[in-house]
């Protein structure tokens, strides 16, 4: 056999045209047999979905007195024609109210991660060998000890082989001081990150800006650039909004930074002075695209971060969300295509869609009620389905009949939303839902 | 099957002959890599042993493939065929076997370890014929083909490595009959991984880079227990 092998290779000239062809050829076929979809807001190093989600995973915090008062992981169908579409088909409670909030897959997908922003414990699960009811795996229990001090993990982002977990908080005081961590995709912890703050700013730009504030962590690869942005600690997420919002002091300390990082060595390089806590990040896909976009939930604003022409990375405000007043925007997704960003807006409930085709300067197109109260969306690779739910934290949700809880689904077709199906969250005793993931028995590279 | 061994190796060589010098700035990596030894690679994890083959028909331990030498090790399978799977990852490891040609700190201490997770039809005899690809070097760095004797002998490897590898249910499927994720593993001279690359973060420049900050750190200690 090698000698054969080692015969083709004299015939360089032949061999190269032949295989030139083939790896054309494997190259074309990819692209036509390989229809990969997800959410647009998934890591660019998570294994894909091929074809349509067939499950959506939603993080819940329990609620005391309601069904049994756990966080759980919940199970919905949305298979096209599944006699079981738009309905609860599975549900697992963790032990307690952790205050759930975001989650993460494994870059295999193998793993959802469940990450609680109260007890710091994050809860594995299996959702590999059977997508339709994730098998509990284990609890990561000893995170602050093991980071070193690090607390209210937000949500686990997949890297190659290992998790990102941006934390909003620390053990010590319950601050807004925070930290990046790393654990490998078998739970085991890596390495901690500080944010830069004024006092240990590790020679970075914009060093009067660091505030050391934590909340999303995103990486665009091409440019080999980590972003993130940045909250409020323990202190003030665990406490009842409307007295939180009365106590001046305490709303002094938010976040009012972003930070690129080399994400590679993991050292911060520039800090952006971005007011009114910054939250989602989401980077446009376009090869050439390199800008990503945020919201300020308490100066309800729209910011374009971005790398000038000559290769410097700037941040700027885009445009108002909602008008004067704000309207707390919570969440957004950016459509694969780059050009449509929805802005879900919890202080009104209503969802604001934007033309951002050009990104330095949005435009409102469409806005639709979606509930009293409105947090997460998660939009499907090819535009067409966005999913909602309700709940923000819980001592920060509405009360009384304000305090709807939900995941409402709606079609998507460019010009307006239309409802496909909604479970109700508390008729079920389920609890508040925070964050959706997509599932699927379909995964690809 | 020997046509579409012999495609599969042609695939490997045409990319390998298209790659360009690993010096530059492509587009799917646009920006200059780190100093080496500016930055500090942690440990994820020890890296684990496992009885293997290499290409000679010998018995080798993952063990003796992943110690006292800086260690690449890429999970591959020969049938592969997707463009930024198997063979992009061929290519890099030739990238970096080219480059460690010309310089003797590197060549002296790295060791490149092609690993199939496909026994059944990556024999030792084929993973002989893959091994041409570092034949021509010398002075480079050494550059192992192994395999496994069997299925039930790999699975403890991918578990311990977290390399998901399935079936496709299309077992024709052009791109080859498997699903799996992109992993290549950088190992210290101890045994500790330190850096593991997908598609997105397998650029030649990075993985030398790191390769060369492992060179400045001092004696290797023991593989750090979990």
């Amino acid at each position: 056999m090698k000698q054969n092998v080692l015969m083709n290779l004299h015939h360089a000239g032949r061999i190269l045209r032949l295989a030139a062809a083939v790896v054309a050829l494997c190259g074309f076929v990819n692209v036509v047999t390989t229809a990969h979809a997800d959410e647009t807001c998934s890591s660019p190093y998570l294994a894909r979905i091929e074809g349509q989600e067939e499950f959506l995973y939603v993080w819940t915090l329990g609620v005391e007195g309601l069904g049994d008062g756990a966080d759980k992981l919940v199970v919905i169908d949305v298979k096209p024609g599944s006699s079981n579409y738009g309905k609860v088909i599975y549900s697992h409670s963790v032990p307690g109210r952790n205050e759930a909030h975001h989650c993460g897959f494994t870059d295999d997908r193998r793993q959802l991660w469940l990450a609680g922003l109260d007890s710091s414990k994050i809860f594995i699960f299996d959702v590999h060998s059977d997508p339709a009811r994730p098998r509990y795996v284990k609890t990561i229990e000893d995170f602050e000890r093991a980071t070193g001090g690090a607390a209210g993990p937000h949500g686990a982002y997949p890297l190659p082989g290992r998790m990102l977990v941006p934390c909003l908080s620390n053990a010590k005081d319950k601050s807004g001081r925070t930290a990046l961590v790393e654990y490998s995709n078998e739970g085991n912890f890596i390495a901690t990150h500080w944010l830069p703050t004024r006092d240990d700013a590790r020679g970075v730009a914009g060093a009067e800006f660091a505030d050391g504030y934590g909340y999303d962590a995103r990486v665009l690869p091409r440019k080999n650039v980590l972003l993130t942005s940045s909250f409020t600690g323990g202190k003030n997420y665990m406490r009842d909004f409307a007295d939180l919002a009365k106590d001046a002091e305490a709303m002094s300390h938010f976040g009012g930074s972003m930070i690129l990082w080399d994400f590679h060595t993991r050292q911060p390089k520039k800090v952006f002075n971005v007011p009114g806590a910054p939250l989602e990040i989401r980077w446009a896909w376009g090869k050439k695209n390199n800008y990503a976009f945020s919201a300020t939930a308490l100066t309800s604003k729209l910011w374009l971060c971005h790398e000038d022409k000559n290769g410097e990375w700037q941040a700027k405000e885009i445009a108002t969300v909602g008008g004067q007043g704000g309207v707390l925007p919570v969440d957004i997704s950016l459509s694969a295509d780059d050009r449509t960003l929805f802005v879900d807006c919890f202080g009104d409930g209503k969802c604001r869609v934007f033309d951002v085709s050009d990104p330095h300067h949005p435009r409102q197109i469409y806005e639709k009620q979606i509930g009293r109260q409105v947090n997460m969306v998660s939009q499907s690779w090819d535009g067409k389905r966005l999913y909602f739910t309700s709940s923000l934290l819980a001592h920060w949700d509405k009360a009384g009949d304000d305090n709807e809880q939900f995941v409402r689904a709606y079609a998507w077709n460019g010009r307006e939303l239309t409802p496909k199906f909604a479970v109700d969250f508390t008729a079920l005793k389920l609890g508040r839902a925070h964050q959706m993931l997509f599932g699927s028995t379909k995964v690809g590279k | 099957m020997k046509t579409f061994f012999t495609v599969t190796l042609l695939v490997v060589h045409a990319v390998a002959l298209a790659e360009g010098d690993p010096a530059s700035r492509p587009a799917d990596y646009d920006y200059d890599p780190p100093a080496p030894g500016s930055y500090a690679l942690p440990v994820i994890k020890p890296a684990a042993d496992g009885a293997l083959v290499d290409s000679n028909n010998q018995p080798v331990s993952l063990r003796e493939l992943t110690r006292n030498r800086i260690t690449v090790m890429s999970f591959i399978y020969t049938r592969c065929a997707a463009a930024k799977a198997c063979p992009f990852a061929t290519r890099v490891l030739l990238q970096i076997h080219r480059a460690s040609a010309d310089d003797p700190a590197v060549a002296r201490e790295l060791r490149l370890v092609s690993l199939s997770f496909d026994p059944a039809n990556d024999t030792p005899e084929r993973m002989a014929a893959y091994s041409v690809l570092a034949s021509k070097r010398p002075t480079a760095a050494p550059w192992h083909f192994v395999t496994a004797r069997s299925a039930p002998e790999l699975q403890p490897i991918l578990a311990a490595y977290g390399q998901a590898v399935d079936q496709k249910k299309d077992p024709r499927d052009p791109a080859g009959p498997l699903n799996h994720t992109l992993r290549v593993f950088l190992i210290d001279r101890a045994g500790n991984i330190r850096n593991i690359y997908s598609s997105d973060t397998l650029d030649p420049r990075l993985v030398l880079a790191d390769v060369r900050t492992l060179l400045l750190e001092a004696a290797p200690s023991e593989p750090r227990a979990r």
